[in-house]
């Protein structure tokens, strides 16, 4: 039935030898517009919100790491990468320069878990050399919260100290005994916590004698 | 005969149909359009980023002009929760910002604080240090640092005043820029008098 009409080349008529890619196309305007728009959107979402979460984290790349303390040696100098320039541009940040002394920030106890508003830490051991430090108390974002003394800051001049030198400081919501680094009154209101360690005129920080440095370990004790 | 003639081309014709939907759509096209959708989003991310500091609307040299005039330290409000006059300052520190611009003439900066520490950083328009010095590093109890540029640095030199020898000079490019002072407060009683010593900080012009 069909050998007679292939004879006559009547069946194949419509079988081109053209390869696929070489084959007129009909042309599908609104695929193709649409096939567009679906790239260029998403491919700017995808730009747009992978930039904007990097730089909402508030924290910049090359970060330096010593137990559960980060500093960003580069950040807010002409070496910084383009990521801690916009931070830094963006949250009208600061920086303390390295004249000035290092700020280091904990996120994390030493065990590694996220360090919370409602719960007790003690921080101890000592720190780096430095002619004076402080060791302040923020929210995630780093602003400062209400407290229940009105102060959320401790310094190396008001600190009492071990015979060997070494303190212990207890961080938490009610007054404790001995360091007292208070928390947010109100810590179920309060998003995160952070310590900011500020070593003012400190040798670690004119140099990059950074890493191996004697940090204090932030331990759990208790929480709400 | 005629109905066999009459299926035949249509069935053909959804075959070339599927050849060519397949060709449209194929896994080719997909990983195609993926690679697009990736290269395109590579570059609007690094374009985001790169373009941020040009358009911060509030970078710290323009929040700086909130606090009072330019070339002059003007102290900042205590860093209490809920009103920080710029983030990430130290709570137990007193602040006083300057704001200058060089095409105005040398910056002189002069300041004598009592406390045990004190420092000042320089910062350009984006942010980034320039120059910092403490109390220490200053070498003396008093702080005097002129600021100029290459061109206001040469001028200088043809006539230099008595006092350069006394003064750190620092010859940069970036024509605008502020300075952060900051003091340490051992002692809310002794914030006043910090606080007088910060104010009466100069950041003026070279006589």
């Amino acid at each position: 039935m069909t050998a007679p009409l292939k004879q006559f080349g009547e069946a194949d008529w419509y079988e081109t030898d053209l390869p696929p890619i070489l084959r007129p196309q009909r042309p599908r305007p609104l695929r193709a517009l649409a096939i567009l728009v679906l790239v260029l959107f998403s491919g700017a979402l995808i730009g747009i919100s992978s930039a904007y979460f990097i730089i909402e984290r508030e924290r910049p790349l090359m970060a330096v790491k010593i137990g559960p303390w980060e500093t960003y040696p580069d950040a807010g100098t002409a070496d910084a990468d383009p990521y801690s320039v916009a931070i830094y541009t963006r949250g009208a940040k600061i920086p303390l320069a390295s004249g000035e002394g290092v700020e280091l920030i904990a996120r994390t106890d030493s065990a590694g878990n996220k360090l919370l508003p409602m719960c007790r830490y003690r921080i101890h051991g000592q720190t780096p050399t430095a002619r004076l430090w402080t060791l302040t108390a923020t929210n995630s974002s780093g602003r400062l919260v209400e407290t229940l003394p009105g102060r959320s800051d401790l310094t190396s001049r008001q600190l009492l100290r071990e015979p060997d030198g070494s303190f212990e400081i207890t961080a938490s919501t009610t007054p404790q005994p001995g360091n007292w680094l208070p928390l947010a009154a109100a810590p179920f209101t309060t998003e995160g916590l952070l310590f900011n360690l500020r070593l003012y005129d400190a040798p670690v920080s004119t140099g990059s004698a950074l890493k191996g440095v004697t940090m204090p370990a932030i331990d759990l004790v208790d929480c709400l | 005969m005629i109905l066999s003639r009459m299926a035949k081309p249509h069935g053909a014709l959804t075959r070339f149909a599927t050849i060519r939907g397949s060709r449209r759509s194929g896994p080719g096209n997909l990983i195609t359009g993926l690679l697009a959708v990736l290269s395109l989003a590579a570059i609007v991310h690094i374009l985001v980023v790169l373009t941020i500091p040009q358009n911060a609307t509030h970078s710290a040299y323009s929040n700086a002009a909130r606090f009072g005039p330019d070339r002059a330290f003007n102290l900042l409000p205590d860093v209490v929760p809920g009103a920080e006059p710029l983030p990430g300052l130290d709570p137990a520190m007193k602040h006083a910002l300057c704001r200058y611009q060089l095409d105005d003439g040398p910056v002189l900066f002069t300041a004598s604080i009592p406390v045990p520490f004190w420092s000042m950083g320089l910062f350009n328009t984006r942010g980034d240090t320039i120059y910092s010095v403490n109390n220490r590093t200053a070498g003396s109890e008093t702080l005097s640092m002129l600021v100029l540029t290459t061109e206001q640095l040469s001028i200088l030199r043809e006539n230099p005043p008595e006092n350069l020898d006394d003064l750190i000079v620092i010859e940069t490019e970036n024509t605008e820029g502020f300075a952060l002072l900051r003091a340490f407060v051992p002692h809310p009683s002794e914030a006043g008098q910090i606080g007088r010593a910060l104010h009466a900080a100069s950041c003026g012009l070279l006589r």
